[in-house]
């Protein structure tokens, strides 16, 4: 019954993204931007690095996830407070009144987009990273290297999710952003190397969501643990999400 | 034969009643006009009826059920609120898809109410490029995909050329005589007495008026004329207030 019901919202969902060019532009400029820089990096600077005592291929391969995972909190934000923004959202929910139906099918949708992109993303970045190590490179046999792949697939569709769930309680792009962006570009990495709050911080979404990018984590949160600690996260968002929906006034 | 029944209808937004005690029934067969200033309580009434706002008391049905309860409301009921709705980067077609895929509408029902709204020849351009005209168009036409048998339409006139104005009458008549409630609120008097059968009238969330046309304008020059003298106690106290809605 419920199953029933969701096909149709799913397909909608799916519909609103196809047609919106700024959606796409921000899906792909996650793939885009991750890759990119990561190909240039390592096509710059990446053999001479890989002399350092410090050096991680594997982790290395994922540098271009610090600029590109902004596009996949844009998308999040976008595909939500763009609702918002005229009353879109009256509309659809006098489509679909049942407003956990409706969040439910649009995390779902926007999950299930993300995740085939932050796949191609993170086997993009490794493959195409370790291609131009040449002889410092390594397969994805290495210890940790596939899961880091997979793992940044799962890092950008939570994070998605995770934007989205804030932008429909902010119900706003440019106040999600004024949240989201903060704490992925400068409280993150900022704070990390704090001595005393940097435990805590690493604790956050999107630090929590990247050990499992280390072949060998550091700090409290292991590669799983860490991914299990941004998925609660998440649930947390899309929680708070459903909650200022079905709760206030539409 | 669908009746919207709103009983004892209230809505407080903290220290301001919008809506204060609404009692009406809106018949289907005839155009109903729904009057009052801005602030007046209209697109409150509306939302409610929807399920978009919760009301602070009191029942908004449609059909004898609340409108949530529907399983594919726009089946039953279709609406007009914002002209600003539709996402500026979408083309019109996609717009309405999105509505039309919901309810498995087909896509030819949404080619037929871009027909109806005379939106054919722009379908597949994006919103952002429509002047208000044709936003109200595009509106009017979500409100008839689902071939409802009741109609709320807020201000649908709005931004609509002459030619538009003339359209949408003929057409809320034509939808009336086929035994749907429309239910249309706008601030063009001339408009609204060449269309509606019937008025309600709110003033100050209250309702002032419910009564047939001929009967509302009575010995008065004109509708505007009988307006006014109704809802100028009203319209003075809302600018005091300086509430707008």
């Amino acid at each position: 019954m419920t199953a029933l019901a969701l096909a149709p919202v799913l397909r909608s969902e799916w519909a609103k993204i196809r047609s919106v060019r700024s959606l796409l532009v921000a899906l792909s400029a996650a793939f885009v931007a991750t890759v990119g820089v990561t190909l240039l990096v390592h096509a710059t600077v990446g053999r001479s690095e890989a002399d350092n005592a410090d050096f991680e291929p594997v982790y290395g391969s994922y540098f271009g996830l610090n600029f590109g995972h902004i596009a996949a909190v844009c998308f999040g934000v976008m595909a939500v407070a763009g609702e918002y923004a005229g009353g879109g959202i009256h509309l659809s929910l006098a489509a679909v009144p049942r407003r956990g139906l409706f969040w439910a099918g649009k995390l779902l949708v926007l999950g299930a987009a993300a995740l085939p992109v932050g796949l191609a993303t993170g086997f993009g970045c490794f493959l195409g990273a370790q291609a131009l190590l040449g002889e410092y490179g390594v397969g994805l046999g290495a210890p940790g290297a596939l899961r880091s792949a997979v793992g940044c697939g799962v890092y950008l569709a939570l994070l998605t999710v995770f934007s989205a769930g804030v932008a429909a309680v902010v119900r706003s792009q440019v106040g999600a952003l004024s949240v989201l962006t903060p704490v992925v570009f400068l409280i993150s990495p900022v704070f990390a190397g704090v001595s005393g709050i940097g435990k805590a911080v690493s604790f956050l979404p999107d630090r929590a969501g990247q050990q499992i990018l280390h072949p060998v984590p550091e700090g409290p949160l292991g590669a799983w643990s860490g991914m299990a600690v941004m998925a609660l996260w998440t649930a947390l968002a899309a929680a708070a999400g459903w909650w200022s929906l079905s709760r206030r006034d539409a | 034969m669908t009746l919207i029944e709103i009983r004892e209808l209230t809505k407080r937004y903290g220290p301001v009643c919008a809506l204060d005690g609404l009692t009406v029934t809106v018949r289907p067969g005839r155009v109903t006009g729904f009057l009052g200033p801005n602030g007046a309580g209209k697109s409150t009434t509306m939302r409610m009826l929807l399920g978009l706002d919760r009301p602070t008391s009191g029942t908004a049905l449609v059909g004898g059920r609340p409108y949530a309860s529907y399983d594919e409301p726009l089946r039953h009921v279709g609406a007009l609120l914002d002209a600003s709705a539709a996402h500026p980067g979408r083309t019109a077609r996609d717009h309405l898809l999105t509505l039309a895929l919901t309810h498995r509408i087909p896509a030819r029902r949404v080619d037929e109410v871009l027909e109806e709204t005379g939106l054919a020849s722009a379908a597949r351009r994006r919103v952002r490029a429509f002047s208000l005209g044709m936003r109200q168009r595009l509106g009017l036409a979500a409100a008839l995909l689902g071939d409802p048998s009741v109609l709320l339409l807020d201000e649908p006139a709005n931004g609509l050329d002459p030619e538009g104005i003339v359209q949408l009458r003929r057409l809320t008549r034509r939808l009336a005589q086929e035994g749907r409630t429309v239910l249309i609120s706008s601030h063009l008097m001339s408009e609204m007495a060449q269309t509606a059968d019937h008025l309600v009238v709110l003033g100050r969330g209250r309702l002032l008026a419910d009564a047939p046309l001929d009967e509302f304008v009575g010995e008065s020059a004109s509708l505007e004329e009988a307006y006014f003298a109704l809802t100028a106690g009203s319209a003075e106290f809302t600018h005091q207030e300086g509430t707008l809605s």
